[in-house]
């Protein structure tokens, strides 16, 4: 089964915007450069500053809980730690997330805009080697996966369901095309090849209610998880997979499914 | 809602081609329920819907009510049948105020309405007003003739009016860009205008903003009511609003549940039902796993209710 990589995307900091990238350079056992290296800690919990020990995503601001994460864009730049938060385009926040002003700026704006009681405000959570994905709690090989949708499936989905389902509700990694629908369920402990780059399928992907937040409007507008349910029997859209062999991956590269490791 | 009222129509007058006005008096002539700037009655229309509308009257008056009705574009039965069928003598029975839209108290307000939304926000702009408090109404309507209670409205120098047809949209961002703590937003008017302002106020706190869609109904939850559990290790006793799951409710009070989806799906979050009805909303438990179990990522207990739980370790 032969299907090409439609996009590529980053999510430098936990729940907020992802963004969309031309290339990607991965390394065996590494997942995208600078994918979830940031995240935004609640300041009633447990983390504290500089903690490299994984947390669950319950510790951390998220779209399953927060929707109002989407409604912010925001773009950081890996190389100089410089982001921008925008409303509909109109900046409302600059700040440089590697120094200590930047940090509290961006503890301030956020404790605002996600109603914190008077006095506290979300940690940046930010550690060496750390990514503050989801599956971070099952491994550090987990941790460093990188994450898989295939476009054909959200589309069977929005067929069944009879409403636009935009594919950034699912927050991958990689999106590819071409390739018939759900064939990504069927991986685990198989390859996904993108010419020399190999990936191994590690971890089909139970999604959680951060999909049924509309990445446009920030509302809560369509029950993802209960309609897969529903539809197919499972909550599953999307896998994890670790990196075998690395290499540049591009949008257009060839990808195939399933080649026996 | 407890109780109907059945009113007379007093008066009825047009504010717009597609706007009249209804003036509701009690049908025996009695004083009717007091409500707060913001309040809303729900209406059975002469077409059999029932319909939501706001108060747009003085509060301060006890012997009648004021509604102002549009007739809807896709001419569904409900509004249609008021503007076209409803004449003064008539009777109509409505339930009493429910406000779900209510004034916070504080330093600035802004109103922003849209069309036939200026009702409660007329009612709020007058009462803070009258309250000597800083406001500001933004009116935007299509063209001057489609502006109800123009006249009224258009001599105050705290009201900015504007018609589309004729100035284009008119730019909010200068009257949001600065997230105010101390400002209090209330918006109502067609969707496109409050997905505008709830877009572009995603920089102030959610606390701050108000919006009257008639809500209280969420697309995948249906109506949440708020509730009790009784939480069993503890005998600790947690109040579950309608804004929260239960889940978030035991969290917040520093009990803690794992779980995963947050959507009924996964079979995480599973706790111990050990009394009290619930209304399971998840898609995992088996039926009779029902009467023991409950997912508290989504389900709840009836309004007013109180349900007992526990973790499922600890269960007998
Ligand atoms: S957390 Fe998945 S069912 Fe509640």
């Amino acid at each position: 089964m032969t299907g090409h990589v439609d996009s590529l995307y980053v999510y430098p900091i936990k729940g907020l915007s992802p963004q969309r990238l031309e290339s990607v350079p991965l390394e065996p056992g590494r997942g995208v450069p600078h994918d979830r290296t940031f995240a935004l800690a609640r300041p009633e919990g447990r983390y504290e500053h500089g903690m490299a020990a994984p947390l669950p995503k319950d510790q951390f601001f998220m779209l399953a809980r927060d929707e109002r994460l989407a409604g912010l864009a925001t773009r950081l730049d890996p190389a100089t730690g410089g982001l921008t938060i925008s409303v509909r385009e109109h900046p409302v926040l600059t700040a440089r997330l590697t120094t200590a002003d930047g940090a509290r700026a961006v503890s301030a704006f956020f404790a605002r805009t996600l109603d914190c009681a008077e006095g506290q405000a979300p940690l940046l959570a930010h550690a060496p080697g750390r990514r503050f994905t989801d599956v971070s709690v099952v491994s550090d090989a987990m941790m460093n996966a990188v994450s898989v949708i295939n476009l054909a499936s959200v589309r069977d989905l929005e067929r069944r369901v009879g409403a636009p389902v935009d594919p950034l509700r699912f927050r991958a990694n990689l999106y590819v095309d071409g390739l018939p629908p759900f064939s990504e369920l069927d991986l685990v402990g198989k390859d996904i090849r993108i010419g020399a780059v190999r990936l191994r399928a590690v971890l089909n992907t139970k999604r959680c209610a951060a999909t049924e937040v509309n990445p446009t409007t920030a509302r809560r507008d369509l029950s993802v998880p209960r309609l897969l349910m529903r539809e197919y029997g499972h909550a599953e859209m999307g896998v994890y997979a670790e990196v075998v062999t690395g290499g540049e991956i591009r949008p257009g590269d060839a990808v195939r499914f399933g080649a026996a490791p | 809602m407890s109780g109907t009222l059945t009113v007379r129509i007093a008066a009825k007058r047009m504010l717009t081609p597609r706007i009249r006005e209804f003036t509701l008096a009690a049908a025996d002539g009695t004083a009717l329920p007091a409500f707060t700037a913001g309040a809303h009655v729900n209406v059975d229309t002469p077409g059999g819907a029932t319909r939501s509308y706001s108060l747009t009257g003085d509060p301060r008056r006890r012997d009648r009510y004021v509604i102002a009705v549009a007739r809807e574009a896709d001419g569904r039965g409900g509004s249609a049948s008021l503007v076209d069928g409803a004449e003064p003598g008539d009777h109509l029975r409505i339930s009493p105020p429910v406000n779900t839209f209510p004034l916070h108290r504080a330093a600035r307000y802004l109103l922003v309405a849209g069309g036939v939304g200026i009702t409660p926000l007329r009612a709020m702009y007058h009462d803070l007003v009258r309250r000597g408090a800083d406001v500001r109404l933004l009116y935007l309507t299509r063209t001057p003739g489609d502006t109800a209670y123009r006249d009224e409205l258009a001599a105050d120098e705290a009201v900015r009016l504007h018609h589309s047809a004729h100035a284009g949209r008119l730019d909010l961002w200068p009257y949001l860009a600065e997230p105010d703590d101390d400002a209090r937003i209330y918006c109502c008017g067609p969707p496109s205008l409050m997905d505008e302002v709830h877009a572009l106020t995603m920089h102030w706190r959610p606390s701050r903003v108000h919006f009257e869609d008639f809500a209280g109904v969420s697309g995948t939850d249906g109506t949440s009511e708020p509730f009790r559990a009784l939480w069993r290790p503890t005998g600790q006793v947690v109040d579950v609003p309608a804004t929260a799951t239960l889940l978030q409710a035991l969290r917040d009070t520093g009990v803690e549940v794992p779980s995963s989806c947050e959507s009924g799906t996964c079979g995480t979050c599973r706790l111990h039902r050990h009394g009290g009805e619930a209304e399971h909303r998840d898609l995992v438990l088996e039926p009779h796993e029902r009467e023991r179990y409950l997912m508290p990522c989504v389900s709840r207990a009836p309004g007013g209710a109180t349900i007992e739980v526990g973790p499922v370790a600890q269960a007998q």
